[in-house]
């Protein structure tokens, strides 16, 4: 019998016409790995909370839900809880006490269990998942990747049948992200519970998936077997840019059939092509443009006492060009950006910016037409209650400025998004409006803090080809990411940073085919057989003249 | 049934604290202690006198959406304090209760303004005057929540008169009755010596709280009520 | 080391409570000095040389209240002198001592509390009374960290589109301040429907909660409650039999130095001196420890 058995379920928010969800039907077995995956505000959210009652949102369903043969309204409250658990996105917003102990008791104490069971079920979980080390720590002190790892401990504890997650590595780093999945394939494994995981970082995820549902405007258009998604989509189907390397290439190669998932799959089915090498064509680096931005032996610490994070710190922007710094969690890339962008100050050195030292510079000389910065969480810049306003705000009415700002929203495609309150849109179009609100100040250098964090393919795609858009009309651009696909694809030259200061830079090209670990899909799946692709565009490219 | 029996225990406790313990506290305090201890009597009262805004909140058994926006706005008010090392003596804990109170009803309003007092004091050091600091923000929040029940608090002169009004009551709660108490008598000097003392200290927390009350009242209040629309009830 | 902060909170909350009421009340010489020296050395064992550091500001406020009282209070027999036509008596400054005294032992007392009685163990008490209260605390320790980070954040962000609460006028300052709390209490507030979420998908509000801890109460506990409600009773009793009575006004009263007054301040003595005592008997015990092994 069906863990799930989903029966033609339509779905309508209140004051909304169209149907988010449109005659579902899906059957989940026991035991089952299934990933959901589809374009922001295709459905799958809203889908995955239909199954958890308790988050089901307000608005019209039809059609039944059946868990275990008992339709989901009708089922004992106590094991619709404890039975079916729920991780949510965000791995901050789902801690809801101090103490990592007190947050994995919190279900037990609402199911009211007593305190020698609670004490049992807790060390067995804290055993389990490794978390003896942390236990009485407070929560806040936990990384990213313990916190999500501590989410999904407390719901476990509740021993549930059925886990749903709702992207729950978009917020965190590649390491962390990769972890957590090796978490929820261990438990799949031998816990057999049946996982329906939202995901959008597929290179890790379908290989260990028993089936992948696609999802179009509130359809599932596919579902089946990982290996056979590539035939059922339509040819350049924006979904196609999410699947792994090995499968991109496959499908680009025109194959059909069973595609390889893993890097490893994608070496041995490379190797039986017959391919023809073709030179790739070196982009020449561009180091005889002026430099816009130098920042010159840089040494930064937070605290008197505390280690440094920047250590002589050494980097030249030029003018014009995409620069991508790349690096681990945690190394400091982001406080370099900081400090680069003057608002932290370091102890030691000076950043120059177009040969001026950034402290001669005032607040408003240097944020007005000089540096813009687009931080991390993009919310921290939005005050208003529409888009419009936060935009108008910016430039205070001014005639002139007004065909600019429409430009601006054509260029960045925002315009349906005007009457709309910041925090109802999705990561994507929020990152676009912070862009058009700090454009606006018309700067020469544009700096990035991980844009491509918690945004799917789509979004992605649709940022580089805004920031080369941006950089044809003259802007600089700085990005500090842990994306190493992201900066291969559309980056001129990439920086290493680690352990305080910038230890390689070069091309992309150069920078990763010199790399044997740290380096992208493609260029790991094709080393054996091309030495110098790194994007899957240049392995098809390599290839082409079979 | 259940609910009209716990409303009744309520009531019961309630009253028994009010009408017989509270007077019961103050004869002895009086007779016993000799008139002398006017600041373990007042310690005393004022946790007595919280205790019936707990146990409705107990029984009441909150929903998480109004347990969260009683504690984000705690927070709030405790983690706003590192703002202001710029304007010296201004702090929004006594605006924000207050709103609060408003947009959410008179007991969430007392309970907010309770748990900022005592979350940060542990932060800052818990001692005698935590007691006071809950009551006096905690009543703060609830006459508030009171006032905007009968929705005059739309009207920006009566804002600002209750922002003047909060500053005294809050400058009358710590500084004065706590340099009373403390000095252990009751005469008209020491009470004037007190006054003078702590007026500019009124003067300040009366004015802060005015400019914060008109700059924070109608934002904040347009984004709880964005939340009620969006995911329904918040109450 | 730090052996008596290991007891269960509930003999702490009740060791506190009892020392911080008696001191309170027993204003009484004896009584009084007891529980300064009392207070002092606790705090020189728990803090170390941050006690002498925060002497700094214990001393003015002991001598503040100690000059206050005479100014104010003109009761007394003894005239030491006359300032501005106004009485200066010998009791009004033994009582501004007094009080002085009493104050500043209630201080140090509360200090040694704050470094005991961490906020997760008066959550813990405070669950068994108030537990929804309790979980709203519990909550907003948490958030307060990550409201403060996630300020600077926004300040740093917005000093980047020229809102910097930093320089610029009072009023420009104040702006910024209200903008930035602005951001912050939407930005908490729509994270805040998340959490609630997160409540619910594991089972708030679904029944009566329980409440679970890591404390456990041992037999230790239990014997050390005991003693301290046993040395608190006799203190009680010796209170009604007249050891602490002790008048300022008019005249001061003599110190009675009989057997019964003398058992009586050894009593409280004995009560003042548990958590020292602990310490200093466990570190003992350590060194003896250290030395056969």
């Amino acid at each position: 019998m069906a863990i799930f058995e989903i029966n033609d379920v339509s779905f309508q928010y209140p004051n909304d016409e169209q149907l988010v969800l449109q005659n579902i039907q899906l059957y989940v077995e026991q035991g089952e790995f299934i990933v959901l995956v589809g374009q922001s505000g295709c459905g799958k959210s809203t889908l995955l909370r239909q199954l958890k009652r308790e988050l089901a949102p307000h608005g019209q369903r039809n059609g039944s839900i059946k868990y275990n043969g008992i339709p989901l309204e009708e089922l004992d409250p106590k094991i619709a809880t404890s039975d079916i658990g729920f991780v949510l996105q965000n791995p901050e917003n789902q801690v809801v006490t101090d103490k990592v102990w007190h947050e994995l008791s919190f279900g037990l104490e609402s199911l009211g269990m007593d305190t020698p069971t609670i004490r049992r079920r807790v060390a067995e979980m804290a055993s389990f998942f490794g978390m003896h080390t942390w236990f009485r720590q407070k929560t806040v002190e936990l990384s990213g990747g313990q916190k999500q790892k501590l989410n999904l401990a407390s719901i476990m504890v509740m021993q549930p049948k059925v886990l749903l997650l709702d992207e729950p590595t978009s917020q965190l780093d590649p390491i962390a992200a990769m972890e957590f999945i090796a978490t929820l394939h261990r438990l799949n494994e031998e816990l057999g519970i049946t996982i329906i995981l939202i995901e959008h970082r597929l290179e890790e995820v379908l290989p260990v998936a028993d089936r992948v549902i696609v999802m179009e405007q509130g359809q599932i258009i596919y579902d089946g077997s990982p290996r056979l998604a590539l035939a059922s989509l339509p040819q350049n189907h924006t979904m196609i840019q999410a699947l792994p390397t090995a499968m991109r290439v496959f499908h680009a190669f025109n194959q059909t059939g069973e595609a390889p998932l893993t890097i490893k799959e994608g070496q041995k089915w490379l190797a039986a092509q017959h391919i023809e090498k073709v030179k790739l064509i070196e982009e020449p680096l561009g180091t005889n443009r002026p430099i816009l931005m130098e920042a010159k032996n840089i040494s930064f610490r937070y605290e008197r006492d505390s280690e440094d994070i920047l250590r002589s710190f050494q980097l030249q922007v030029y003018e014009g060009e995409i620069l991508t710094i790349l690096g681990g969690n945690g190394t400091g890339k982001s406080t370099a950006l900081k400090v680069l962008a003057g608002l932290e100050k370091p102890y030691r050195g000076d950043v120059h910016i177009k040969g001026k030292k950034l402290q001669k510079y005032s607040n408003a000389e240097l944020y007005r037409n000089v540096i813009a910065v687009l931080p991390q969480d993009p919310r921290t810049l939005f005050v208003e209650k529409k888009v419009k306003d936060e935009l108008s705000k910016m430039v205070h009415g001014k005639k002139e400025v007004d065909v600019q700002l429409k430009e601006l929203i054509a260029l960045l495609e925002i315009g349906h998004l005007l009457e709309r309150h910041p925090y109802d849109l999705s990561g994507g179009e929020q990152q676009k409006v912070a862009l058009a609100k700090v454009l606006l100040l018309e700067p020469q250098l544009l700096l990035l803090d991980e844009p491509t964090k918690g945004i799917d393919a789509f979004a992605k795609q649709s940022l580089a080809n805004l920031l080369k858009s941006l950089q044809r009309k003259g802007l600089t651009v700085v990005i500090v990411t842990h994306d190493i696909e992201f900066s291969a694809m559309y980056s001129e030259r990439c920086a290493l940073f680690f352990d305080g200061n910038i230890v390689s830079c070069d091309n992309p090209r150069a920078f990763y085919s010199g790399n044997r670990f740290y380096t992208t899909a493609a260029h790991r799946m094709s080393r054996h057989v091309l030495d110098q692709a790194i994007t899957c565009e240049d392995v098809v490219a390599s290839c082409r003249e079979m | 049934m259940p609910r009209n029996v716990t409303i009744n225990l309520r009531m019961i406790i309630s009253s028994i604290i009010f009408f017989i313990i509270m007077p019961l506290v103050i004869y002895l305090g009086v007779t016993v202690l000799e008139d002398r201890k006017y600041y373990f009597v007042s310690i005393v009262l004022v946790l007595l006198a919280c205790v019936p805004f707990f146990l409705r909140f107990e029984r009441r058994r909150p929903q998480p959406r109004e347990i969260l926006t009683i504690a984000v706005m705690a927070a709030i008010s405790v983690a706003g304090r590192c703002l202001f090392v710029v304007t010296p003596a201004i702090k929004p804990v006594t605006a924000i209760t207050a709103i609060t109170g408003i947009s959410l009803g008179a007991e969430a309003g007392f309970i907010t303004g309770a748990t900022t007092a005592l979350v940060s004091n542990f932060f800052f050091g818990q001692g005698p005057w935590t007691p006071f600091q809950m009551f006096t923000w905690g009543m703060i929040g609830f006459i508030a929540g009171l006032l905007g029940k009968t929705g005059i608090m739309q009207r920006k002169i009566l804002l600002a008169l209750f922002g003047v009004f909060a500053g005294l009551f809050f400058s009358f709660g710590m500084d004065i009755w706590g340099a009373i108490s403390t000095a252990g008598m009751f005469s008209k000097e020491a009470f004037i010596a007190a006054i003078a003392s702590a007026l500019p200290f009124t003067i300040i927390y009366a004015v802060s709280n005015v400019i914060f009350l008109l700059l924070l009242a109608k934002p904040i209040g347009e984004k709880l009520e964005r939340l009620k629309q969006k995911y329904g009830i918040l109450q | 080391m730090r052996v008596f902060e290991k007891y269960h909170p509930i003999v702490l909350f009740s060791y506190f409570a009892v020392i911080i009421f008696m001191t309170m009340f027993f204003m009484h010489p004896v009584y009084l000095a007891i529980t300064l020296i009392g207070a002092m050395s606790l705090n020189l064992v728990l803090n170390g040389r941050d006690f002498f550091k925060s002497l700094k500001m214990y001393i003015p406020v002991f001598l503040l209240i100690m000059i206050i009282n005479p100014l104010i209070s003109h009761n007394g027999e003894m005239v030491l002198f006359y300032m501005n036509d106004n009485r200066i008596t010998l009791e009004a400054i033994l009582y501004g001592l007094a009080m002085a005294t009493m104050l500043v032992s209630v201080m140090l007392w509360c200090s040694c509390y704050n470094s005991v009685m961490t906020s997760d163990k008066f959550l813990y008490l405070f669950s068994r009374v108030s537990p929804v209260f309790s979980l709203v605390l519990s909550i907003t320790m948490r958030l307060i960290p990550r409201f403060t980070y996630q300020l600077k954040l926004i300040g740093q962000s917005q000093k980047t589109i020229g809102m910097d609460y930093t320089i610029g006028s009072l009023w420009h300052r104040i702006r910024c301040i209200m903008q930035i709390l602005s951001i912050l209490i939407t930005w908490a507030l729509e994270n805040a429907i998340e959490t609630a979420d997160s409540m619910k998908a594991r089972g708030y509000g679904l029944q009566k909660r329980t409440t679970f801890s890591l404390f456990v109460f041992e037999k230790r506990d239990g014997i050390l409650l005991a003693v301290i409600f046993l040395l608190f009773v006799i203190s009680g009793i010796g209170s009604l039999l007249g050891s602490t009575t002790f008048y300022f006004y008019p005249a001061l009263t003599g110190i009675s130095s009989t057997l019964k007054h003398l058992f009586f301040y050894s009593v409280y003595a004995m009560l003042i001196v548990i958590p020292v005592g602990i310490e200093l008997v466990e570190g003992l015990k350590w060194r003896y420890l250290k030395s056969t092994m």
